[in-house]
């Protein structure tokens, strides 16, 4: 087995790992604030190991560029979508999304 | 089949677990279920595009990363005051 494939497998299996546990975790849990955090992982960890697993065996084509934009389009873009919706979901819950004076902050 | 199709393969049966929090939770919670499904659809193409090596469905991928980043705005959008 090469160091690229080696590479290849390493990464893809991170990537793909990362990836379950994340649906698993938005599975799990039960509230919108709860799921949002497993967009974070999803869409950095996960994304940067298949898109490196990629660039190792197409680098410097076409392909490779392609992918790099893929990756890096996620990993940019991704915070937006997740704060856009966690304001949304305030908004949806309070009727505006400024901190409540008498809102208890869980610290357990 | 080589390691980028079940690589694939895995993802797609992954999709199940978002499929099952889009279908039975409060409308918030399926917008975080169909984000998370527009992530993992997009690497699933890049995985495909390797996989049976054609170069066209790279576009396809870079596409599905605009498109679904434009789409969970808008849906986030709606979801504050009228869905």
């Amino acid at each position: 087995m090469s160091v690229v494939e080696l590479a290849t497998w390493t990464l893809l299996v991170i990537g793909v790992g990362v990836e379950i546990l994340c649906v698993v975790g938005v599975v799990a849990m039960d509230d919108v604030f709860d799921r949002l955090h497993f967009l974070g992982p999803a869409s950095t960890i996960g994304t940067l190991a298949i898109v490196l697993a990629i660039l190792f065996n197409e680098p410097f084509s076409t392909n490779g560029i392609k992918t790099l934009l893929v990756g890096a389009l996620l990993i940019l873009t991704s915070p937006v979508l997740t704060h856009a919706t966690a304001r949304a979901a305030r908004v949806r819950q309070y009727g505006h999304w400024q901190a409540v004076p008498e809102e208890e902050v869980d610290t357990e | 089949m080589n390691v980028w199709l079940v690589a694939a393969t895995v993802l797609v049966v992954s999709l199940g677990g978002c499929a099952w929090v889009a279908l039975r939770s409060p409308p918030s919670d399926r917008l975080v279920a169909f984000e998370l499904a527009g992530i993992i659809d997009t690497l699933i193409f890049l995985l495909l595009a390797a996989g049976f090596d054609r170069d066209v469905y790279y576009d396809l991928a870079l596409a599905l990363a605009l498109l679904s980043l434009a789409g969970g705005l808008v849906f986030a959008h709606f979801m504050e005051r009228w869905v």
